[in-house]
């Protein structure tokens, strides 16, 4: 990779002491990257390190606070998406920003679509596009509206139509998250033959697996700054995940509080639970336990708690939750059986953001109930705003305040709080503490504490590894929707639980084999902290 | 931070009232004013008797209005309670034909009507259609299905010196009609349902969040269901009472209803956003729309460009509630706590 890059001594581009602060949420905090030419350059780090911050920042969707970003050398300010396009910086997001309805040629050509006298001209659009579609193996129909395609399809549309602007940087964030195996295998070689032809990369994931079938060089952030950057050849995946997980900030995790008498009895069993994302899951909780669920996008745990809300359908397999009885066949008896669900999105599935705290409150002690008094009482609703905002300290200036005019953790906490109300006896948290700041996050695991202690069965899943080894009692891992492992006690760490997401490669806790097997031991586990 | 918390909480706002009079305060002042300036140029308009007759007129449409407000509110909209009502009263009328009592045949057209709207609703919640669509379609069956009946003719009751009509067409305190009363005390009723009721916080609360709302255990079918059932209903309850008034049902009447039913509501300041909606505002709408039309005829205006004007202050209207809720957007963007 060194040869190539000698020509140009100078990296493509290059980042300086980059910063980004959303409020009191640090994004990026010192930045350092530098790029060169016509290399593959991963990006890797847990949620939440800044990855995503970072591309934004080049591709002009975001402005840095401070710090300079270098193109051939020149410092130069990328304030918006257009400005980054005319550098020739063209970034393919996660998400498709695709129109489905229109054509795929009316996609590659958005807003800049060739004309004929005035007219657009299909003709042209399809003699400029042909060699390339060619060249990505993209062999469709490119007058057929894009929702035809598969997901893959869509995708490398998405990554012809930034191609199509010829960019001297191409920034694939997380490109591959909704491609199967094959699709991903397309992408890769098309990634390939690009470098080939002496286009630049950067390339951001957290599948190590990928990251290291097709990098040059890998650079590892962690809280908003570079840890490290290296060769790919001269890294190894332990390594990797050694500067992604870095020292744990313990103090974060409230201890374990007193177990309640009396309710240890309770407890949810699974068994070999299957629909279309899930395969044949087993496992049991109790009262008391707080077990966490971790896996990566796609993995099947959104999916295993929805249907544990009654949300989403199983096909074949038994569920027995404290009552004796079943699943419940939707979200309404879910809540009325004292299972709630705090979902990973609470803005569009949580709350009702042009009311307010009190209305929200009241979602469900008022709306899910059935029987007793026909009437909503203002005042009894006022008490229970008033209750769960001195309980959960939800920051407000009156319970009359509109949901949207709270910050992402108090809103958490109403969300929360609108199921204390009704006092539930399982808990399915999903992601509850994504895109909520530390000071926030710090009280949601008290409040998962003290759900636990009083009797609560407690099932949390989160995309931040810190956090479930932190709070839970035992971790489920689930990939490609089957039930990849537990672990729990001494297991509990950081590189065992990283390992087991990214690859399923421990035993699954059901086998007799050995229960810890690391292929490429990556040292020996931590306990608990 | 905990000091900070407590002692915002010890000096709590003004309840409700800070955030939702104004809408209607809005609209009744709006009223208040346009009364005055045809008063002052014409002061017969503001003769009670005047007042009264075009209360009597708004009645039966702003019945109609009031269970609107409630369809709003779920982001949905019912086309079809013009017909619901004239096949209401036209179900009505016939079994009085039938020699049935008057009493009980219009007990029977409120079930009736209550019965299409769980048409609408069945329909709307087992296709998952939106209730605009299907009451595009069950707009034209039952205007058919009540042309079929009263072969395309008024029906006019036999009897009218019976209790029922009486009743009707009699005067509260000899001055303020019976349906008029009804429309009053139905409003108030639903007023507090929305505000104060179960299924009026659902309704709020699925027209906020539709998925937030199913996931906190509401169900939103049943809502839907529901509300479509209570239009029907109302709308059934506006055609019985209208035939116990007028003694007759004309074959068109209610034909024209939807467009100024659903411009009351607007009016009034049920945003079209759902999540929230004013039956007190739907009453002043209605009211609003009847003295503009009475008005004209009172400086001599031709009838007929009351339909311009009813629509000019709907355009108003909407374009009041855009700037409103622009401008609480902003308001909410600068008051969010960074972090």
């Amino acid at each position: 990779m060194a040869a190539r890059s000698a020509p140009h001594p100078t990296p493509l581009i290059e980042v300086r002491g980059l910063a980004k602060r959303y409020g009191g949420v640090v994004a990026l905090d010192n930045m350092n990257l530098a790029v060169e030419r016509g290399t593959i350059h991963a990006v890797v780090g847990e949620n939440g390190a800044g990855k995503s911050t970072l591309m934004k920042a080049l591709a002009g969707a975001v402005r840095p606070d401070s710090g300079t970003i270098l193109l051939d050398g020149q410092a130069i300010a990328i304030d918006s998406p257009n400005a980054a396009r005319k550098r020739g910086i063209g970034i393919v997001y996660q998400e498709l920003s695709l129109f489905p309805q229109r054509s795929v040629l009316a996609n590659l050509f958005v807003n800049r679509e060739p004309t004929r006298g005035g007219f657009v001209s299909v003709a042209a659009m399809e003699a400029r596009s042909r060699d390339l579609l060619d060249q990505l193996g993209l062999h469709v129909d490119v007058h057929a509206p894009v929702s035809r395609l598969s997901i893959g399809e869509q995708q490398l549309v998405e990554l012809c139509r930034v191609l199509l602007e010829d960019p001297r940087l191409l920034i694939l964030d997380e490109p591959n998250s909704a491609l199967n195996k094959r699709e991903t295998e397309r992408l890769f070689t098309v990634l390939q033959r690009l470098r080939a032809r002496g286009n630049t990369m950067l390339y951001v994931s957290h599948r190590l697996e990928e990251v290291f079938a097709i990098s040059d060089r890998v650079t590892i952030t962690r809280n908003g700054r570079d840890v490290l950057t290296k060769d790919r050849t001269a890294l190894t995946i332990p390594e990797v995940i050694e500067g992604m997980i870095g020292v744990q900030h313990d103090v974060l995790f409230p201890p374990p509080l007193p177990h309640r008498a009396g309710q240890a009895g309770a407890r949810i069993a699974v068994e070999n639970l299957s629909n279309d994302t899930l395969r044949d899951i087993s496992f049991t909780a109790r009262a008391g336990e707080v077990v966490g669920l971790a896996g990566l996008e796609g993995s099947g745990v959104s999916n295993l708690l929805a249907v544990l809300f009654g949300t989403e359908a199983a096909r074949s397999g038994r569920v027995t939750y404290p009552d004796a009885r079943g699943l419940p066949k939707h979200p309404a008896e879910a809540a009325r059986r004292g299972v709630c669900l705090v979902p990973a999105d609470r803005r569009r599935n949580g709350l009702m953001l042009d009311k307010s705290i009190l209305f929200n409150i009241s979602q469900v002690a008022v709306g899910a109930g059935r029987g007793g008094s026909p009437w909503f009482s203002q005042s009894r609703a006022l008490e229970r705003a008033n209750r769960q905002i001195a309980a959960l300290r939800i920051k407000a200036r009156s319970p009359y305040s509109l949901a949207n005019e709270l910050s992402g953790g108090n809103q958490q906490k109403v969300v929360i709080g609108k199921w204390l109300e009704i006092g539930p006896r399982v808990f399915l948290l999903d992601d509850p503490t994504r895109g909520v700041d530390v000071g926030a996050k710090r009280e949601i695991y008290g409040l998962i504490r003290q759900m636990s202690a009083d009797g609560g069965i407690v099932l949390f899943s989160s995309t931040e590894l810190p956090e479930l080894i932190g709070l839970c009692d035992r971790i489920l891992v689930l990939y490609q929707g089957r039930l990849a492992g537990e672990l729990s006690g001494a297991q509990l760490d950081s590189r065992t639980l990283l390992h087991l997401i990214n690859t399923a490669e421990l035993p699954s806790a059901r086998d007799s084999g050995p229960e810890f097997a690391v292929p490429g031991a990556i040292g020996v586990p931590e306990g608990r902290p | 931070m905990k000091d900070e918390t407590m002692s915002q909480q010890t000096a709590p706002r003004a309840p409700e009232a800070r955030r939702r009079l104004p809408d209607e305060i809005g609209v009744i002042v709006a009223l208040a004013v346009m009364m005055t300036v045809i008063g002052v140029a014409r002061p017969r308009f503001l003769n009670p008797l005047n007042l009264l007759t075009i209360l009597g007129h708004t009645t039966f449409l702003g019945m109609l209005a009031v269970g609107m407000v409630f369809l709003l509110a779920i982001r949905e909209i019912d086309l079809s309670v013009g017909w619901i009502f004239n096949f209401s009263a036209v179900f009505t009328a016939l079994l009085m034909v039938a020699h049935i009592d008057p009493w009980i045949c219009a007990v029977a057209g409120v079930i009736f009507g209550a019965g299409l709207g769980l048409l609408n609703g069945v329909l709307v919640t087992t296709l998952r259609l939106p209730a605009i669509i299907v009451t595009l379609g069950t707009f034209s069956m039952f205007q058919g299905l009540s042309l079929v009946v009263n072969n395309s003719r008024a029906v006019v009751p036999p009897g009218q010196d019976s209790s029922y009509f009486n009743a009707i067409s009699a005067k509260l305190f000899g001055v303020l009609p019976v349906p008029a009363v009804v429309f009053l005390v139905l409003a108030v009723a639903m007023h507090l349902v929305l505000h104060r009721s179960r299924f009026g916080y659902r309704v709020q609360a699925v027209g906020s969040n539709p998925e937030a709302a199913e996931l906190a255990g509401i169900s939103n079918a049943m809502v839907r269901l529901q509300t479509l059932v209570l239009m029907g209903a109302i709308c059934g309850l506006s055609g019985a009472m209208y035939v116990g008034f007028r003694g007759a049902i004309d074959p068109n009447e209610g034909s024209d209803f939807v467009l100024m039913v659903v411009a009351a509501v607007i009016i009034g300041g049920t945003p079209l956003s759902g999540g929230a909606g004013t039956v007190i505002g739907a009453v002043i709408g209605t009211l609003i729309i009847q003295v503009i039309s009475s008005g004209l005829i009172f400086f001599g205006i031709d009838a007929t460009w009351s339909t311009f004007v009813t629509g000019a202050v709907i355009v108003l209207a909407v374009s009041l509630d855009q700037i409103v809720k622009y401008q609480r957007t902003r308001r909410a963007r600068r008051a969010r706590p960074s972090g």
